[in-house]
């Protein structure tokens, strides 16, 4: 799964000179948080998010009520927005998980995804957590179990081998370190179509396995 | 699983209003048009010409000209407005996220630069993109489009490709700078069918990978019903219905989507077992609109207020729109033809398959002689146009030839006409020898033979009244005594359904459909034994082209002349025809009863045309067949079976060195192939509709 597959192809676009006032109005009705501000053949110059289009108190602190209004009418993005460089971008062919780390460890909840310095889509945490959904197979029904084994090599494969010999289908497969214990691994798998009761009667039988949730939607 | 986006459309236009000032003051082409187009999503635009369809295209991109302007409404693109933005910042956004593809590929390409140069300079100047660099993003898009051998494209001008490879070059440098929206007006109506197919597989593809939002333009519902999620009907310059495709097509409410529909012939419909019914009158004048509802005067169900309100689009079901106030009761009646419309249906000819045949050819040879490109070289080059033809045809008989261009089917029909010197081969009508050409026939054989062109416009003498043109024929063959000619005019004017208003009227002042009914009548004016019509309703709107047909059809009814017919829409050949010829490059590939062609077995070449023809059906299946190439060079025919370079169903190297046997199916059914029958016979049904 790289960025191409899941970003928002054709993001909404803004030019420099657009009024701050506006973009507030457009972002807000149009629901985005991030807005790519492009000049001629979609080159990237900054990024608009919420947070540019907050004013700073202490600018407004020494003006009159009549003189902010004229401040705020006449303040555009190219005078708000994070400036080119400044931007943290993705390109289209890293993995997605690459761009969730960038994006937890810069702080920051949306991408550009660049061409060429060419806006060519955007990739915000909205996109990786419906693909996080996706990933887990949310919307399909059936259930759900978590099983914590050992954190060592072929213990997935135990798990894995247990539901193919039901001739059960995975729906869904995920994992992580155990929180708060790194000899351990929980697994999580999604199995559709097969009663509760038979699923934990399986897999509570594998060795060294331990089920530590159920749920069925 | 896109819900997660932003759910703003692409394109929204609402209450669109344009108007063109002309020197009788400004006449409104469009009014209150109001649609969306989501992200990916393909919205069909239907209509009949001069519907203001590519009006509001290209009010979306500001190119009204001069006299036009956007008088009312607004057009949201991504959430900003368009109307009222300066020119320069319309440019930036156009260029940069709205693309064009229009009907003429060559209108498109610029003729004197080679089409490498033409694609790299879009990625240079919108981009700044190096010249290596963009050289190899037109190779890449050139390979997404399918076409072949691109660096060799790139380095060829566009006349030295096909339109079907012209017209993908256009959709590629359309999609050079990844749009959100692609505007297509009529982009495959210039192209052939076959290559129509692939043209539309293509778009649905791209639309799929590249997200891009497709507003499609066309006048044919086949072609509408295959590409589009949503269809909006267009009728005198607004929206008069609006819903997704499977609705408009199998349960329309608006009066005029109906009637739509029951004009054109579906594949498989033939004359014997059911009609067109063309719709009354014509498309008002956008200067003299009707103060109320503008269908209302075409309305089979138009009631008093219906000329007094205009009445408002409205959604009568959740995501269907129509703009009728009777909509509902309308959706519960059944459909009754009109008396009058009744009367007028034609009664088609019983045909006697046993009658004599009146045209006989045998081993038709028409060859062009080309100049050589050696200077020294005594051997001479020929297209061979048509080469080995035998055909019959049947008083009384429609035959229909059907077949990609250049496959020689209008050069079989101007050799039969003496337009072009047969180089071979006997030409038989009624015992006399028609390979003679035109200028030393006598006057009895022209007057049995006559013509009916595509284009009216080129045909018809524009200095003449119509009165004189249809006179001429009668007083040059001396049909009638001179003193009754006037009455004679009148009588093929009243046939025609034209009255004597039109008597002294000049071609500029008729419809298309009027010329073409005048062509018609001066075709038939002398009483001829044969009339050769040449796609006779191709550049008709669908209304029209089922008037134009039912009028074929009782002409022949009524003084029973034989037809030869020459069409590239199958459905139309299939409603009109008896017997139908399929031509590949010079040679006829299977011919037979009309339904016999339209039913298994197939010559493989039918069998590809068939699954190519857009159905005006969304529950129609077709089978996938695509033939790959175009239609190769007369100059140099493949050898063995013509059709072995292209064929699907290719068996092997007998196809390449031996010429197929004629496989007979029984009822004059023949299959030019080397698949022996029970194989053919074994194939599925191309198309099938799922109730």
């Amino acid at each position: 799964m790289l960025v191409r597959d899941i970003m928002t192809r054709h993001p909404m676009m803004a030019e420099p000179s657009m009024s701050t006032v506006d973009a507030q109005r457009f972002m807000g009705e149009n629901a985005i948080r991030h807005l790519p501000v492009v000049g001629s053949g979609k080159r990237l110059l900054g990024l608009v998010t919420r947070q540019s289009l907050l004013v700073d108190p202490g600018r407004l602190g020494s003006l009159n009520l009549w003189e902010i209004a004229s401040y705020l009418s006449s303040l555009k993005l190219r005078d708000v927005m994070i400036k080119g460089e400044h931007v943290i971008t993705v390109s289209q062919d890293v993995p997605i998980e690459e761009a969730a780390r960038i994006m937890v460890e810069k702080r920051v909840g949306g991408l550009p995804v660049l061409d060429d310095g060419i806006v060519i889509g955007i990739v915000t945490e909205t996109d990786l957590l419906a693909h996080l959904m996706e990933m887990m197979a949310a919307r399909s029904s059936g259930v759900r179990v978590t099983i914590r084994q050992p954190n060592v090599r072929g213990e997935l494969a135990k798990l894995v081998a247990a539901i193919a010999s039901q001739g059960w289908g995975i729906a869904a497969l995920g994992g992580a370190v155990a929180p708060k214990d790194p000899q351990r691994w929980d697994a999580v798998v999604k199995i559709r179509n097969v009663p509760r009761d038979q699923i934990v009667a399986v897999l509570s039988q594998i060795e060294g396995h331990e089920i530590i949730d159920v749920r069925e939607n | 699983m896109d819900d997660h986006r932003p759910s703003t459309p692409i394109l929204d236009v609402r209450e669109l209003a344009i108007s063109y000032k002309t020197r009788r003051g400004q006449v409104p082409a469009v009014r209150d048009v109001t649609f969306d187009i989501l992200r990916g999503e393909a919205h069909g635009i239907v209509g009949e010409s001069g519907c203001g369809k590519s009006t509001v295209a290209f009010g979306i991109v500001s190119f009204l000209g001069r006299n036009g302007r956007i008088v009312g409404g607004r057009i949201l693109f991504q959430g900003q407005e368009l109307v009222g933005r300066s020119e320069e910042e319309l440019r930036r956004i156009r260029g940069d996220r709205i693309a064009m593809v229009y009907q003429d590929p060559m209108q498109a390409l610029n003729p004197s630069m080679r089409l490498g140069d033409q694609m790299t300079e879009v990625l240079t100047t919108h981009r700044g993109l190096k010249l290596e660099a963009a050289r190899e993003r037109c190779l890449e898009m050139l390979d997404r489009v399918y076409m072949p051998d691109p660096a060799n494209v790139m380095q060829r001008y566009p006349h030295q490709i096909s339109g079907g490879q012209q017209q993908r070059v256009v959709i590629a440098i359309a999609l050079l700078n990844d749009p959100a929206l692609l505007i297509m007006d009529e982009p495959t109506t210039a192209l052939d069918v076959t290559v129509e197919a692939a043209v539309l597989d293509l778009i649905a593809e791209l639309q799929r990978t590249f997200d891009t939002a497709i507003m499609y333009i066309s006048h044919n519902l086949g072609v509408v019903a295959r590409v589009s999620s949503k269809v909006g009907v267009m009728y005198a310059g607004e929206m008069v219905e609006r819903a997704v495709v499977e609705r408009i097509f199998i349960r329309p409410f608006h009066p005029y989507t109906q009637g739509l529909i029951r004009c054109v012939p579906r594949l498989g419909m033939d004359k014997r077992s059911s009609h067109l019914y063309p719709i009354r009158g014509r498309v008002p004048s956008p200067s003299n609109l009707p103060p109320g509802c503008i269908f209302e005067p075409r309305c089979d169900y138009a009631r008093a207020d219906c000329s007094q309100k205009k009445p408002p689009l409205r959604e009568i079901e959740p995501g269907h729109w129509v703009r009728c106030f009777h909509a509902e009761e309308i959706a519960q009646t059944e459909w009754q033809v009109p008396a009058d419309l009744a009367e007028q249906l034609a009664r088609p000819a019983g045909y006697d398959p046993n009658a004599e045949p009146i045209l006989r050819i045998t081993g038709a040879r028409t060859y062009y002689r080309v100049p050589s490109k050696k200077l020294l070289t005594r051997k001479k080059l020929y297209v061979k146009a048509v080469d080995d033809v035998s055909l019959e045809v049947r008083k009384g008989q429609a035959l229909g030839i059907v077949g990609e261009s250049g496959c020689g089917k209008s050069t079989l029909v101007k050799t039969i006409i003496g337009m072009e010197k047969p180089t071979g081969g006997q030409f038989d009508f009624m015992g006399m020898d028609v390979s003679v050409p035109v200028s030393k026939r006598d006057l009895a054989l022209i007057r049995e033979l006559q013509m009916v062109f595509q284009n009216p416009d080129s045909t018809l003498n524009p200095s003449f009244t119509v009165a004189n043109q249809i006179a001429r024929p009668l007083i040059r063959f001396k049909t009638v005594p001179r003193d009754q000619v006037e009455s004679q005019v009148l009588r093929l004017l009243q046939m025609m359904k034209l009255d004597e208003r039109y008597l002294d009227r000049l071609p500029r002042q008729l419809s298309g459909g009027e010329k073409q009914r005048v062509g018609i009548a001066r075709a038939i004016a002398g009483q001829p034994e044969l009339v050769l019509c040449d796609e006779p309703v191709s550049a008709l709107d669908v209304s029209v082209q089922a008037a134009v047909l039912n009028l074929l059809m009782e002409i022949q009814a009524e003084l029973g002349s034989t037809m030869i017919f020459i069409a590239h829409d199958l459905s139309v050949v299939r409603f009109f025809c008896d017997h139908i010829a399929v031509m590949y490059l010079g040679q006829i590939a299977e011919v037979g009863p009309a339904e016999a062609i339209y039913a298994p077995p197939y010559h493989p070449y039918t069998e590809a045309l068939l699954s190519a023809v857009p159905i005006p059906d969304p529950r129609a299946e077709q089978k996938h067949i695509r033939l790959s190439g175009t239609v190769p060079s007369a100059l140099n025919p493949p050898t063995g079976c013509r059709f072995n370079t292209r064929c699907p169903r290719k068996i092997g190297t007998i196809c390449e060195t031996e010429v197929p046997p004629w496989r007979e199916e029984g009822h004059g059914h023949r299959i030019f192939c080397h698949l022996p029958l029970d194989v053919l016979c074994k194939m599925d049904a191309v198309v099938t509709v799922n109730q």
